[in-house]
């Protein structure tokens, strides 16, 4: 109860007091009027007390309401988590009520703990946008290494594995297990590999070093790989920096290439060789005054001469499929009567085969077959096809040039009764420098006039040459390029 | 007359070394592979072989590790004459087969003559 309700009360029961008193001295002395007087102020004085308490009480009643509600609501807003909206006000209350400190305490938390909460949540939002864009980074980043195609490896200072695209997880036959550490040397089967990684790890400055490798790709296929190994820099970012990267890249054709090339080399070098011994030779027989007759002397120079002509033709040869692979041989194509061309190879070849009793049959087609060709290389891809058939057919057999026209395609076809291919020779026949060993003993060849032929015919004019063969029966190759019909 | 057999598919050069070693009174035979070579062999035995290495039926190498089964053709001196020289393992020619050397291709006719009289001069 506070101070002024106790001087109202105190003023109403004094004013009580009063006006009985005043009122009974006045009902005694019924004449006294100054009495009456002060009995009547008195009673009005009560009365205003009395009034101003009701007022008082109706006012504290009031706010008692008004607290409830204002107390209800906050208990409302509590219970479903609406919070106090932002323009939502404390409610009015009078300066002297019990009420307003504690409702004004209330208030203060409440919107203090409100703004809280709306920092709070502005936090955890930004922090979840921020936790979504790290892992979206992190699968992108997971996304690139799958996808690139290449073996990747990541290894920690502790030479523990901490990633592994698949790539180099099915290379390495390394096996996902988890976020468990793979430590390197019980992982990676091959010695080489680990030996460069610990290379590279014991450097202290930082180093990139490869190395060639022969792995077991996953059909199970020895392919060779080069593995490149990069320290990676030391941070204050945990265990997992400091370590290495480990790349491997897939060069088993560079490796197939520089072996063909090694080959290639050692084979021109070889077939070079065996012209070059002859005329040294006889070059020194000659000199030593070995020659017995004038006869052995122009045998011995006629020696010198076939074997010059052979090596000649070799480096022309070689020369020529040398342009053509590398696409640097002048083609001058023009639309030609095959006919002519074939004619023509037919008659440089006739000498050849009269001189081995073998019958050069023609058997053209009476239609005009006409091609874009280059002239010079069609006749030299048709005279290499007809000399071998010459050289590889017996004393007294037959070859037989074909042409005809079969579905816009012109068709060229060299036949002989000679020895004949297994099944297969006829695949490597067209390879530089192979050569049926059996048969070797019956030409002197380059062993690149098929490879000339083939390259000749399929990659400057788009045809295709084949062969079928039998053992001990003859061959036939066949030529096929694109008909052009004559110009109008 | 002391004889010499000669192997190789190539027919110019079997003619050349053939004519070296005729005319410095050799008797020589010619065979065009390994297995030509080896019958003929087994039928006479010559006092020295040379041979190619890369040749068709059967090669030079062949050739010699047959000889070097048989008993009665294992001491025959053999020598390589061949364009692949160099790609062969020469030392172990020499100990496993006793292979004297390997002349390689091109040749000097003459250092051929040169072995030939060493060798068959100090078999005598």
């Amino acid at each position: 109860m506070n101070l002024a309700r106790q001087i109202t009360l105190g003023f109403f029961l004094l004013a009580v007091g009063v006006t009985v008193g005043t009122g009974w001295l006045a009902l005694r002395d019924a004449h006294d009027g100054g009495l009456v007087t002060f009995a009547a102020i008195t009673a009005g004085i009560m009365l205003g007390a009395a009034a101003w308490q009701l007022f008082v009480v109706q006012r504290e009643r009031r706010e008692h309401v008004v607290a409830r509600r204002f107390l209800e609501q906050l208990l409302h807003q509590a219970e479903t988590g609406s919070g106090i909206a932002p323009n939502d006000s404390y409610p009015r209350i009078h300066h002297a009520s019990p009420w307003k400190k504690p409702l004004e305490r209330i208030f203060e938390y409440i919107s203090t703990s409100q703004d809280r909460k709306l920092v709070l949540e502005s936090a955890k939002a930004s922090a979840e946008i921020r936790l979504q864009r790290a892992s979206s980074q992190a699968e992108w980043m997971e996304s690139v290494l799958a996808n690139i195609g290449v073996p990747v490896l990541a290894l920690n200072a502790y030479d523990e594995i901490v990633l592994a695209n698949p790539d180099a997880e099915s290379l390495l036959k390394i096996r996902a297990e988890g976020t468990e550490r793979r430590s390197l040397p019980r992982v990676i089967g091959n010695e080489r590999l680990t030996n460069l990684i610990y290379d590279v790890r014991r450097r202290a400055v930082a180093t990139v070093r490869t190395d060639d490798l022969e792995l077991e790709d996953n059909t199970g296929h020895r392919r060779w790989y080069r593995a490149t190994v990069g320290k990676l820099p030391a941070t204050d970012k945990g265990p997992d920096s400091g370590g290495a990267l480990v790349v491997l890249r897939d060069v088993s054709v560079e490796h197939s290439m520089q072996k063909q090339h090694a080959e290639f080399v050692s084979s021109a070098s070889h077939e070079m060789k065996a012209p070059l011994a002859g005329i040294k030779a006889y070059v020194e027989l000659l000199a030593d005054g070995d020659a017995e007759s004038e006869a052995e002397r122009e045998e011995f120079l006629g020696v010198i001469n076939g074997q010059t002509d052979r090596l000649q033709r070799l480096i022309d040869n070689l020369l020529n499929i040398a342009r053509i692979e590398a696409g640097v041989v002048k083609v001058s194509k023009q639309s030609r009567s095959i006919n002519d061309i074939l004619a023509e190879a037919a008659g440089v070849v006739q000498p050849t085969a009269e001189a081995k009793h073998i019958k050069l049959v023609s058997d053209l087609s009476p239609l005009y077959l006409g091609a874009l060709v280059d002239r010079d290389m069609m006749s030299q891809a048709v005279i290499n096809l007809l000399s071998n058939a010459v050289k590889y057919t017996p004393d007294g057999g037959r070859v037989t040039l074909r042409s005809r026209l079969a579905d816009q395609e012109l068709l060229i076809e060299v036949e002989d009764t000679g020895v004949g291919l297994s099944e297969e020779d006829c695949v490597k026949i067209f390879e530089k420098f192979y050569r049926v060993d059996k048969d070797k003993n019956m030409a002197a060849g380059t062993g690149l006039g098929l490879a000339l032929a083939k390259h000749i015919i399929e990659d400057v004019h788009g045809g295709k040459l084949t062969v079928r063969s039998k053992l001990g029966v003859g061959s036939t190759f066949c030529i096929s390029i694109p008909h052009v019909a004559r110009a109008s | 007359m002391k004889h010499i057999l000669l192997c190789d598919d190539d027919v110019t050069i079997l003619r050349a070394a053939e004519i070296k070693l005729t005319r410095a009174g050799y008797r020589v035979t010619t065979y065009p592979d390994g297995q030509a070579a080896l019958e003929a062999i087994q039928r006479e035995l010559p006092d020295m072989i040379i041979s190619d290495c890369q040749m068709p039926r059967m090669g030079g190498l062949e050739l010699v590790r047959k000889l070097r089964e048989d008993e009665r053709t294992r001491d025959v001196p053999f020598l390589l004459l061949t364009g692949k020289g160099f790609e062969l393992p020469i030392e172990d020619l020499r100990r496993d087969y006793g292979v004297l050397g390997v002349i390689g291709k091109p040749f000097s006719p003459r250092e051929v003559l040169q072995i030939v009289e060493t060798t068959l001069a100090a078999s005598v």
